[in-house]
């Protein structure tokens, strides 16, 4: 049964398209990987199949999105916002509702983030925000996770285990992510943008690291070039952020 | 081979802010000739140093109890505050929604604290009523524009990770306000720290603040009293982070309602008569367009005023500019020693925490009243308070060379870095300094202030409104001309630098 479609639709933020003439479905119970260089149209899409399916979707953005001065309760509560009226969200700013309590801590505690439940989220660890980020998307209670890379700023095993819980919680999930072996050892399928269109689409038992390699043009021009030195473009990278910064610091 | 180019010839952005600032202080010093700066006193140095000998050996044991002048002073000055925050963020709510509204806004902060207070007096005599309503008011229109330029820039991806159907306010109230709660507490307290000079202030109309027994021991020349006041005016702002704790705070709002007083008892057709009648002119109530003429004739000196006001504010703009040049390195940990930098840090914090009436006061007792007196005052205040900024700016700079001498760090490392912001900062001040310019008027410098203050003690209510208007006229001239003026491009994302 599909629960996402797309027909030959221009994707793009107002006047500027990023992904011409885009073709995809998505069904039920689907794992998906969503993989491509930064500016490929990751979020793009991801944030297309959000407003198409406004109530089956729980949202985890990419930087969090998260409300530093409010605590990690206040931030996860964020999550069944439009459930409550405007008077019971006052309400519970001002004193927590018991009920919905119990259900952040319970969450809060199987993602690794107990007794922080009071803390200000704008002194939390960077792997810590990302869970919060992760415990409110939870508790939207929704059939379909987006994801976008919400798994960068943990360490491998980390993302793991946190990849496992998402997978547990929903029927099908679209996670952008850069981490290429667990997306062929934890996804059913890959979806790979490249230059505004869709390169690669196909389950993952038919694709190897190699392929998706090629998704990324860096790697590639190396190759070409008859590959140099490993350290080299990284060097390259480091000088070239040295000048611009040089240059926007200079009067 | 190409030729080096002559004086100021280039197009470089910080020459361009070069030739924009030497533009303006060339137009001041081609007006100069025409603002009176006679110094009329016979011995302003003897004045000067028993002033001094006043500040330095303060004669604390003449004082009277001082204690209720203080609490009423931190009392304007707190619910003046509140009052003005509670009535201005509703409107920052709809502040861009509504064109009257931010014209509305403009108008009521465009006039001084103190011409307010001369205003309010007419109907609510020396009293508490007066002296909130003087702050509470203008302050009510100042919240309003920075709160919504703050609430502007809220970040957005807090709200957009909201799943749909949020209603409005949970939305403000989770995903909006938090994320600039700090920014519009911060405002709120500097703010505050305005209020106090204010609250000073009205002192000079006759409210039994601190600024009032300051302004008669001044008169009297009993300088060992007045220089015992104001120290315990900077000792009040010094210690203002703690006793003004967030925590202190709601037990000194409502110690502060008790200290508030005297309240009059409103007549509410005298009200009515005075908004009605007596604020207009008598040809205008009586339909008498063509009586316009005469009435508006009758007004001495309106133009040499107007021009007086503008001509003074462009001085005391050039002459912040130019200070604010001399006195940052005073306080930048670029320049010389920790000892010599407290001095001047400490310099640099007394002068801009005096209020500007009180300095154009001393000034004046030393060198009488011509526009000379007023003019250092704003100089050295706004320049004081603009190099303190700066200097701060400066401290989180790091210099690219090592070593440079003095003069090498000042002119090739920092300035060309802190130049677009400084120049900025003095058009965000022009606007305040011809708020305060007006006010300098009620000394006896032939501003617009001047005649408003006279009008209203020869209880000619109506040509003083239209004063009043006209000052709020030229304000707001004088804002949209300074945005014009200012260098694009600077953030100032602090808002506590207005």
């Amino acid at each position: 049964m599909t629960l996402v479609d797309f027909q030959a639709v221009d994707l793009g933020h107002g006047d500027q398209i990023v992904l011409p003439a885009l073709t995809l479905s998505i069904a039920r119970g689907e794992r998906i990987a969503l993989l491509g260089q930064s500016g490929a149209g990751k979020s793009t899409l991801l944030t297309a199949i959000r407003q198409q399916q406004q109530d089956a979707a729980a949202w985890c953005p990419q930087g969090h999105g998260l409300v530093p001065l409010l605590s990690v309760y206040h931030n996860v509560y964020m999550g069944q916002l439009e459930r409550h009226s405007a008077l019971a969200n006052l309400r519970n700013l001002l004193r927590p509702d018991p009920l919905a309590w119990q259900a952040v801590e319970t969450l809060c505690d199987e993602l690794g983030l107990e007794g922080l439940i009071r803390r200000p989220v704008e002194r939390l660890s960077g792997g810590q925000r990302q869970r919060v980020a992760i415990a409110r998307a939870f508790y939207q209670q929704r059939e379909l996770f987006l994801g976008d890379e919400p798994l960068s700023s943990v360490d491998p095993h980390q993302a793991l285990r946190l990849l496992e819980q998402i997978q547990a919680r929903h029927d099908a999930c679209v996670i952008a992510l850069h981490q290429h072996r667990l997306a062929l050892s934890h996804f059913d399928r890959v979806i790979g943008l490249r230059d505004g269109r869709v390169a690669i689409d196909a389950p993952c038992r038919e694709l190897d690291l190699a392929r998706l390699d090629a998704l990324y043009p860096d790697a590639r021009s190396a190759d070409d070039r008859g590959g140099d030195a490993p350290g080299e473009p990284q060097a390259a990278t480091e000088f070239s952020a040295a000048t611009r910064e040089a240059g926007r610091s200079a009067p | 081979m190409s030729r080096a180019p002559g004086w100021l010839r280039g197009d470089s952005p910080g020459l361009t802010l070069a030739r924009r600032s030497l533009a303006l202080i060339l137009l001041c010093l081609a007006l100069l000739p025409l603002a009176d700066l006679r110094i009329i006193a016979a011995d302003p140095w003897s004045e000067l140093s028993r002033m001094a000998l006043g500040f330095v050996w303060p004669s604390w044991l003449a004082l009277e109890n001082p204690l209720h002048a203080v609490a009423l002073t931190v009392s304007v000055a707190l619910w003046g505050t509140l009052l003005g925050a509670l009535l201005g963020f509703p409107l920052a709510l709809l502040f861009h929604r509504s064109r009257l509204l931010r014209g509305f806004c403009a108008f009521i902060r465009a006039i001084h604290e103190l011409f307010w207070a001369l205003f309010f007096m007419q109907v609510f005599g020396l009293s508490a009523i007066t002296a909130l309503a003087a702050l509470a008011i203008p302050y009510a229109g100042i919240f309003a524009k920075v709160y919504a330029e703050i609430l502007e820039l809220t970040p957005r991806a807090p709200g957009e990770a909201l799943p749909s159907g949020v209603n409005r306010l949970s939305r403000f109230l989770y995903a909006e306000l938090p994320l600039v709660w700090e920014r519009l507490a911060s405002y709120t307290r500097y703010r505050f720290e305005c209020a106090m000079r204010a609250s000073v202030l009205l002192g000079f109309v006759g409210l039994p603040t601190l600024g009032f027994y300051l302004e008669s021991a001044f008169r009297e020349g009993r300088f060992g009293e007045a220089g015992a006041l104001l120290w315990i005016f900077y000792l009040l702002v010094a210690t203002l982070r703690w006793w003004g704790h967030r925590r202190l705070l709601l037990p000194l709002i409502i110690a502060a309602l008790f200290a508030l007083g005297p309240w009059p008892a409103v007549d509410g057709s005298l009200v009515w008569r005075f908004v009605s009648h007596d604020l207009w002119p008598a040809p205008l109530l009586q339909g008498d367009i063509a009586g316009l003429g005469p009435w508006l004739a009758a007004i001495p000196d309106l133009l040499p005023a107007i021009g007086n006001t503008l001509l003074l504010a462009l001085m005391g703009t050039a002459g912040s500019l130019l200070l604010t040049l001399a006195l940052w390195p005073l306080a930048s940990r670029h320049f010389g020693r920790p000892w010599q930098r407290a001095i001047g840090s400490g310099l640099l914090i007394v002068l801009r925490s005096t209020p500007e009436l009180m300095l154009a006061f001393i000034f004046l007792l030393m060198l009488g009243p011509s526009m000379l007196p007023a003019w250092l005052a704003l100089a050295l205040h706004n320049g004081a308070l603009i190099a303190f900024l700066v200097a701060r700016h400066a401290d989180g700079l790091t210099l690219g060379m090592q070593g440079l001498p003095a003069s090498g760090r000042y002119a090739y490392e920092l300035l060309p870095r802190l130049y677009p912001n400084l120049l900025a900062l003095i058009c965000y001040r022009a606007e305040v300094i011809l708020r305060e310019t007006a006010i300098l008027g009620m000394l006896g410098v032939a501003t617009l202030g001047f005649y408003i203050d006279s009008s209203f003690e020869y209880l000619m209510f109506d040509q003083a409104f239209f004063l009043l208007l006209i000052t709020a006229a030229l304000n707001i001239a004088v804002d949209a001309i300074s945005r014009r003026f200012r260098p694009r491009d600077v953030p100032l994302d602090d808002p506590c630098s207005r």
